[in-house]
């Protein structure tokens, strides 16, 4: 399959470097190995083991998400099979490379919050750094700790036509995409084993590790064990996969800016126990967003007060605020001199040729080559994007050049590299594409040094001769193997162990995304089972043109109505009497409250936003009932949709059982329980009430009875226990006082009951007041005496049993918002902003 | 001339508020020709945690926050200064030199950071279309540099109608300027977009002015607000401060309070408050001459 892949590098004159082999065919030395190991695997076997790494990566749920695109949440991770190999030479360049470039960058960046003597005495122009926003005045003459103020450092390179690697992009305020590098490697490990371990694939685990340590030692509070949190923008961000991921491998607590207070000058984390101190803040939050009070007002994402905490090194957070000012592709055309006037040394990693605008003779350049350049503005955001000055009109070019002569300073253009190529598994094939190397590097406040992961995270395009790579336009992952026999990490980590972990405390938000958690996934059974049956029952009616008379499938789609409050619903005659659309929409309709398919969007959004919780397996099965929603979502024939309960209920079902296997008990465990038992509690007394309130004849009663067991999977119990036909009377037992049926209500308050009872703040004295709520809810219902509740006294309905209910249903939605006030009380999102108005003289 | 000056803000919220962050600009900062004899503020209720910060620009700040329930917040600041005639109200703005010159200067590197800054765009300083040819009829070529400015003071003054209420803080530069309307920081902001988008630096200056009570009628309590004005940075004389909106260059009636880029970087008073309806707020600034 090399052969293939040497022909086509021969036949194909491409002006691009490729990384295995030269125009020539011959094989890089360091490719060697692996070309045999590729040979020797032959092609099926290189495609079974292809879709292997893709689905260890789908079963741990790696996923990132793509803006503007409704379809774009929990997009698989996609990995390419082929690594992106560096020979140990060239990393030896690469690796001294991006370490002196973090010490020049950081170095620039203690002279921008400090001195400014680069700025005064000439040597980066004022325009560049005054007037990029990433420039926060705030952080004037704020520091960290230690030598280093940019701890955490990502550099793109790719190789120019000539073999010699370029810096693309610095990334200093947020990298991301370290968490995507681990799980590459972890996949790429359990398949390729063997070629691992025969080309002497450097490890990456002293990156992370040297991360954990630096963060422990800069903590300015609470050194001995500090609170490390990662602050997410949420689920809707697109790496949120990682950032979730990240927290629960370095044993961080992932926390959003609504989770978080500043109190007294410091920052503390809501948690259903109250609030937490926070000592270190590991941010994928956009420094401006970070505090609405004095960065940008309008962020939802951050924290109020967070600034001041920070200048009361109260907290630390990473990387501080204002590293986005090198984030500026205007600074890449001082390096090469800042470098020498910083460091006394020629700069050793080339950044892609760059012409800052602020200059005339730079300016003029840009104009008279605008359509061979990627014309950049110093400050990157959603609106600032790159502009490929070879797509253009001539009209947008006319536009674009006025632009940048109005305000020169702000553009940059830049040279289009040809990357080079490297073999990825395309259609069963090697096929030549170009690629993108991004590199971490991490500073390592022991030894005053930056250290490079000896690897990283690739990327190449899909498609041939296209240079963009990023993920949101559909590039293609790889694992980065660094080759070599020396001992690269001159780094020796702490064990794990040496460093404390802190008790995995849960944060308001994420307990009530539990609660609901388990209050939706529980609703979403009771659906699925009630809508299984009334399928049944809808098939083997024997009134087809009069559904309307048939009472048991006429109560049926009643309770359906009453327990989704899709109210009028089947309360029409009308919709009874053609009841297909409405059960349609009942299923597939996930604007309609109530629906099958907007429980199951909630479900998964609340999983989603904990998934962190969650062990590997659950998540893959949120997957999957994710796939079977995104079934369900279209369609439109009710034979499909019979089909697709069944397994949707065999998923629910599994969810809840690796659930009950995996997650350790602590509160999360509860939480999740307590949402459930509600959820179930109430559901049952609501499908009692509606199904057994009117009173019908007796075979009716009876068919009814026995669906009312089967939505309650208590049909066998009841079969075992009574030996007998079914009774109303009976069925009341079995469901509502029964102590031993875990699906009667007695049992399921009892849970309740439990879950609170183990609560962390739970004293064990005396009762709380959630606690005293449910008992006074259980014993009104084990007192009940079901035998008077099954009569109809008046012939026609049950009313003592219908109030009874109306009573019960009514305590456990106290008790709901007791536990909402008591757990989640600290969730106070809600804000406004007060500021003068304009003075008027 | 020696004043006392009173600036109270009320905030009144619809529901409890359980917590409170702010940020205070109101404390007289040390400009030249001002001598600030007290200052002292109040908080109501006393805050939790309160700390005097320097921003950026060397302006005193105060930041607090109330972690506990509460209806209403009042700040107070009570001040009195002195304030002497400027040297520049001395100058001769014809032997001022010609603004091509400092134009030049601020460009090179001879000129320091903190005053470059001040002829670059900010929040509300923008180089809107027009701005420049606008400026370029007073800032002819080689004019003195005061004499452009004071030139393009009156111009501000004639071509602009002082019109409270019809722009708010998130009116764009350009409806001013197409609509010649607003209030005092907009005079500023569009007088400092004019110099600098011809490259020279300027401030916006937030602070108070005594008005003047009519003839025969005693002065109004309450009836002064904050006001804001601008300096331009002329070479030898200093930051020299010209207000738009009375068409005057700056004597010894303006009470400087804090200096910035812009509005956004020294408002008064600013905060984020967790409370479940909206708020009210009252503002009273009174400025008293104690002795001449």
């Amino acid at each position: 399959m090399i052969d293939f892949y040497l022909a086509e590098r021969t036949k194909n004159n491409t002006p691009f470097f490729d990384e295995l082999a030269t125009k020539d065919g011959t094989v890089f030395s360091h490719w060697q190995k692996l070309v045999e190991s590729y040979d020797r695997m032959g092609n099926d076997k290189l495609n079974s083991r292809a879709k292997e790494v893709i689905q260890l990566l789908r079963d741990n749920g790696v996923t990132y998400n793509i803006y503007g695109d409704p379809n774009g949440m929990h997009r698989p991770w996609m990995l390419d099979p082929v690594p992106m190999v560096f020979s140990e030479s060239d990393w030896d360049m690469i690796e001294k490379g991006l370490t002196q470039r973090a010490e020049l960058l950081n170095q620039i960046l203690i002279d921008i919050y400090g001195e400014r003597k680069l700025i005064s005495s000439g040597l980066i122009p004022i325009e560049m750094v005054y007037n990029h926003l990433g420039f926060l005045r705030q952080m004037d003459k704020v520091r960290i700790p230690g030598n280093h103020q940019l701890i955490a450092y990502s550099a793109d390179l790719a190789r120019g036509p000539n073999g010699k690697l370029w810096v693309l992009h610095d990334r200093t305020d947020a990298p991301s995409g370290a968490g995507y590098a681990f799980e590459n490697r972890v996949a790429m490990t359990r398949v390729f084993p063997d070629m691992i371990r025969e080309n002497h694939v450097q490890k990456i685990t002293s990156y992370y590790q040297t991360l954990k340590n630096t963060l422990v030692n800069l903590a300015w509070q609470n050194k001995e064990n500090p609170r490390i949190v990662v602050l997410s923008p949420g689920p809707g961000n697109e790496t949120y996969f990682e950032h979730a991921y990240l927290s629960s491998f370095m044993g961080f607590t992932l926390a959003l800016g609504e989770d978080l207070t500043v109190s007294d000058g410091y920052v503390w984390l809501k948690t259903i126990e109250g609030l937490e101190k926070v000592d270190v803040i590991v941010r994928r939050v956009d420094d401006v967003f970070c505090d609405p009070l004095e960065l940008r007002m309008d962020s939802h994402l951050g924290v109020v007060g967070l600034m001041e905490a920070i200048r009361q090194k109260k907290v630390l957070v990473i990387n501080p605020l204002g590293t986005r000012i090198l984030e500026n592709p205007g600074l890449m055309a001082f390096l090469p001199k800042l470098c020498r006037e910083i460091m006394g040394e020629e700069l050793i990693l080339p950044s892609v040729a760059t012409w800052w605008c602020g200059q005339e003779k730079e300016l003029q350049y840009v104009l008279d080559n605008i359509q061979f350049l990627i014309i950049r503005q110093i400050y990157r955001n959603h609106v600032n994007k790159s502009i490929y000055g070879g797509n253009l009109s001539q009209q947008e070019i006319d536009e674009l050049k006025k632009r940048i002569i109005a305000k020169p300073y702000l553009y940059v253009g830049q040279e289009m590299v040809n990357f080079s190529t490297t073999p990825s598994y395309i259609n069963g094939n090697l096929e030549a594409r170009n690629a993108v190397f991004r590199s971490y590097i991490v500073s390592d406040s022991e030894n005053s040094s930056y250290h490079v992961m000896p690897g990283g995270l690739s990327r190449s395009s899909p498609d041939r001769g296209v240079f963009i790579v990023s993920n949101q336009s559909g590039g293609i992952s790889k694992d980065t193997w660094v080759l070599g026999t020396s001992k690269r990490s001159a780094v020796e980590a702490k064990p794990v162990s040496l460093i404390k972990q802190v008790d995995n405390i849960l944060p308001s938000r994420t307990g009530e995304n539990l609660f609901w958690l388990g209050r939706y996934i529980e609703r979403a059974i009771f659906l699925v089972r009630m809508l299984r049956i009334i399928l049944k029952e809808y098939y083997e009616t024997e009134d087809e043109f009069h559904m309307e008379d048939d009472i048991t499938l006429v109560t049926l789609l009643q309770t359906l109505t009453s327990i989704t409050a899709t109210f009028p619903g089947f309360n029409h005659r009308k919709t009874l009497h053609n009841p297909e659309k409405e059960l349609i929409s009942l299923v597939n309709d996930q604007n309609k409250p109530g629906s099958l398919s907007q429980t199951l969007q909630f479900f998964l959004s609340n999983g989603y936003a904990v998934r962190d919780r969650l062990g590997l397996d659950t998540w893959r099965i949120m997957d999957n009932i994710s796939e079977e929603w995104d079934f369900l979502k279209n369609q439109n024939n009710l034979n499909e949709i019979n089909r697709s309960l069944d397994n949707l209920i065999v998923k629910l079902m599994a969810f809840h059982g690796l659930n009950f296997d995996n997650m350790t008990r602590e509160p999360s465990w509860n939480i999740l329980n307590i949402g459930r038992f509600l959820e179930s509690s109430v559901k049952t007394c609501s499908i009692l009430k509606s199904i057994l309130t009117k009173r019908h004849d007796p075979e009716a009663e009876r068919t009814l009875l026995e669906y009312l067991l089967m939505i309650n999977e208590s049909l066998v119990t009841y079969r075992y226990r009574y030996r007998s036909t079914l009774e109303v009377f009976g069925v009341l037992n079995l469901l509502l006082i029964d102590e031993l049926n875990p699906k009667s209500v007695t049992y399921q308050i009892g849970r309740i009951d439990l879950h609170v009872a183990n609560m962390p703040s739970n004293n064990n004295h005396y009762l709380n007041p959630i606690r005293k709520k449910l008992l006074e809810t259980t014993t009104l219902v084990r007192l009940c005496e079901p035998h008077e509740l099954s009569l109809a006294k008046n012939g026609k309905s049950r009313k003592e049993l219908s109030k009874f209910l109306d009573n019960v249903i009514a305590l456990l939605r106290e008790a709901s918002d007791m536990i909402n006030q008591h757990y989640f009380s600290h969730i106070q999102s809600q804000y406004g902003f007060v500021t003068t108005k304009l003075p008027e003289i | 001339m020696r004043y006392k000056v009173n600036h109270t803000t009320k905030y009144i919220y619809q529901a409890q508020a359980t917590l409170c962050h702010n940020i205070v600009f109101q404390s007289l900062g040390p400009f030249p020709y001002q001598h600030v004899e007290k200052y002292e503020y109040s908080i109501q209720p006393e805050p939790n945690f309160l700390v005097k910060r320097k921003d950026f620009f060397g302006n005193e700040f105060i930041y607090f926050a109330v972690q506990k329930s509460h209806k209403e917040l009042i700040v107070k600041s009570d001040s009195e200064v002195t304030l002497e005639i400027p040297n520049w109200t001395q100058l001769d703005p014809s032997s001022t030199p010609p603004w091509e010159n400092v134009k030049q200067w601020l460009e090179s590197t001879e000129a320091p950071n903190e005053t470059r800054q001040f002829y670059l765009e900010s929040t509300h300083v923008k180089f809107i279309d027009g701005l420049r040819e606008y400026t370029l009829q007073s800032f002819t070529p080689n004019r003195p540099i005061m004499e452009a400015m004071m030139d393009l003071n009156t111009r501000i003054n004639t071509d602009f109608k002082f019109t409270p209420g019809f722009t708010d803080i998130s009116t764009p530069l350009e409806d001013v300027f197409r609509y010649k309307k607003g209030v005092c920081q907009d005079f500023a902001h569009f007088g400092l977009a004019c110099v600098r988008s011809v490259g020279l630096a300027g401030r916006y200056m937030s602070g108070y002015i005594e008005t003047l009570p009519p003839p025969g009628k005693p002065k109004m309590v309450g009836a002064d607000a904050s006001h804001a004005w601008m300096a331009l940075f002329i070479p030898e004389a200093g930051w020299v401060e010209f207000d738009a909106t009375n068409n005057l260059l700056v004597s010894n009636q303006h009470i400087r309070v804090a200096y910035g880029r812009d509005f956004a970087d020294i408002v008064p008073l600013k905060g984020i408050v967790y409370s479940g309806g909206g708020q009210k707020m009252v503002v009273t600034v009174d400025v008293n001459k104690v002795a001449e």
